[in-house]
């Protein structure tokens, strides 16, 4: 189980590589999104942004209305941010889930495969 | 059997998923239904086989995913059990001679090529989305997009040509055809009828998210059950006499020497891949769109070869059973044991250009290289396989390829509003024709179901409220 502050120092180091990411920043160009993400292992919840091709800080708790909700465990999304771990191999057990529109799941899909590739 | 000779309403040609779907929904819908099929089962390209050592393996669609509700309705109905695909471990790639493991959905030895394939798959996904999925050939661009190849856009959008390996071995399996066969706007209308590249290539998630304990032929079966004596088999269709009143469909070769019958219907729904369909000696002749649609929508070709061994070893390995192996006969592999484990069984593809040539060189030929690949991908123990089950979809006479048919640039633009229009009394299904999972077995289903809520339409029946085995689709 990752604590809250674990989860914060990572993925502030997936946001600086992402957020210098020629290829992601192409990829979420005109695509601003509010994203929450739900651990299962712990009472946290946070809440992330995409606008106007910058990733956010991380917020705690679920704020506002979500285009998309990630639901995994804190182990998981620890080391997806450091870049340990591959998000797809981990939808693909079905222990990461996204919800979300079709095109909101395409692009985040593609999106955290390709900050775990081209790292 | 079915009484030849006399009218009925409907004659339903072709007893696969589609053809048994519409043939039970009309028969529910109080109609007197006759389905004519040419081989002596059910099933059509769903057809679950016991090899001879007594296991049951599917030479056919074997997987059910998310959102193909269709199928799951009918695999509910029929209480056949479905389970988990096989994933844990590792997959292996097979490249330039060398061999590497990877997890997740694209190999990673070279992750900036994995990098840039995910990108070129995201825009096609997200460009797929734009095709409306009834009307193709209404998408903004269209004539531009069906002008073109799926092969010409990956020359312009992909600069790595491992990432093109990846997406053109991941093409071939889905459609048995190489990207440059097909039209652009084809393929991104097939993906968003499928839910996307990504989609199709997933196990968990995807479209082989899970399999059918006995087989997925137990479904047409489970139909044709409530058939029972309505289905002429062995009875191929070679001659087609159809008004906007009544169709009389005839077959001079029936397997038990009859010389000649016919069945005269008021209306007739022809469930077959449309090349097959323009085969028949059809008076008056079809129109001419209708029928040059068809010459424009060839089979993919596609062997499927299933390799048996005593356990599935390679989970001992750590090993999924996947394989992607990009300039290998067999372009990928899953993992195809049965639930409990108690034999081990790989099934993999061998499709598009390497069936052909393959099929120059030989099965013996075939056979050898297969092997071969999956001894180099799973080790000696994968060389001697205590049985080795291979299906020539493109050998088969009565599908003549597969797993689907693909449309050729200008076929949709041109043709596609023939694709499902009624010819007089003629109605079309197949799963070529589906609008969600077109070339699954889940489109087929709904194709069937399609073509005879057009059938109740024209004679004025009502349908049933409750048909089971139609599902209330949610978004894909």
């Amino acid at each position: 189980m990752a604590t809250s502050e674990e989860i914060a120092e990572a993925y502030a180091d997936w946001r600086a590589r992402s957020n210098e990411n020629e290829r992601l920043k192409k990829m979420v160009r005109g695509w601003d999104r509010r994203v929450h993400l739900s651990t299962t292992d712990t009472a946290e919840g946070y809440t992330l942004e995409v606008r106007d091709q910058v990733l956010s800080q991380l917020y705690p708790g679920h704020v506002g209305q979500p285009d998309l909700i990630v639901t995994g465990s804190s182990e998981d999304f620890c080391d997806m941010f450091w870049g340990d771990l591959n998000p797809s191999a981990k939808y693909m057990s079905g222990e990461i889930t996204l919800a979300g529109s079709q095109e909101d799941v395409m692009r985040l899909d593609a999106i955290s495969m390709v900050a775990f590739l081209d790292q | 059997m079915a009484e030849w000779g006399r009218e009925c309403d409907v004659v339903v040609v072709g007893a696969g998923l589609a053809g048994l779907s519409a043939a039970r929904h009309l028969v529910r819908s109080g109609l007197d239904v006759v389905v004519v099929e040419a081989r002596d089962r059910v099933g059509g390209r769903s057809w679950s086989d016991t090899t001879s050592s007594g296991v049951v393996v599917d030479r056919g669609g074997q997987w059910l995913g998310p959102t193909q509700d269709h199928l799951a309705a009918l695999a509910e109905e029929f209480g056949v059990v479905t389970f988990p695909t096989f994933i844990s471990g590792e997959a292996v790639e097979l490249r330039d001679g060398s061999r590497f493991t990877y997890t997740g959905l694209i190999p990673t030895s070279d992750s900036a090529a994995a990098a840039e394939g995910i990108e070129a798959i995201l825009d096609l996904d997200l460009a797929g989305l734009e095709v409306p999925l009834d009307a193709p050939w209404e998408a903004e661009g269209a004539g531009g997009l069906d002008g073109q190849t799926l092969g010409t856009w990956l020359d312009e959008h992909l600069r790595s040509p491992r990432a093109r390996g990846i997406i053109d071995v991941a093409i071939e399996a889905i459609f048995g055809a190489g990207p440059r066969e097909m039209s652009l706007l084809f393929a991104l209308f097939y993906l968003h009828a499928g839910g996307g590249l990504t989609n199709l290539a997933r196990t968990t998630g995807g479209a082989q998210e899970r399999r059918f304990v006995g087989g997925t032929q137990q479904l047409a079966i489970g139909l044709a059950a409530e058939l029972e004596g309505r289905i002429e088999f062995g009875t191929p269709v070679d001659a087609v006499t159809h008004s906007p009143e009544q169709v009389v469909v005839t077959s001079s070769r029936a397997e038990d020497g009859a010389p000649h019958r016919s069945v005269k219907a008021r209306r007739a729904v022809i469930a077959l891949p449309p090349a097959l369909s323009v085969r028949f000696d059809w008076s008056p002749p079809l129109p001419w769109l209708r029928d040059q649609l068809s010459m424009r929508m060839p089979m993919g070709s596609v062997t499927k070869l299933h390799a048996l061994y005593p356990e599935p070893f390679w989970r001992d390995d750590g090993l999924n059973g996947q394989l992607i192996s990009p300039n290998g006969v067999l372009g990928s592999t899953f993992d195809d044991s049965p639930p409990d484990g108690s034999h081990g069984r790989l099934v993999g593809f061998i499709a598009a250009d390497k069936c052909r040539h393959l099929e120059r060189a030989g099965r013996d030929t075939l056979r050898a290289a297969a092997l071969e690949e999956l001894e180099r991908a799973f080790g000696p123990r994968a060389a001697e396989p205590t049985e080795i089950v291979e299906q020539h979809w493109s050998a088969e006479e009565f599908t003549r390829g597969g797993p689907v048919a693909i449309c050729v640039p200008g076929a949709l633009t041109g043709f596609g509003p023939s694709l499902r229009q009624p010819v007089g009394a003629v109605h079309w299904a197949g799963t070529e024709t589906a609008t969600r999972w077109c070339g699954y077995l889940d489109g087929a289903i709904s194709s069937g179901l399609r073509a005879a809520d057009e059938v109740l339409e024209a004679l004025g029946n009502e349908p049933v409220q409750a048909e089971a085995g139609r599902a209330t689709r949610g978004d894909l």
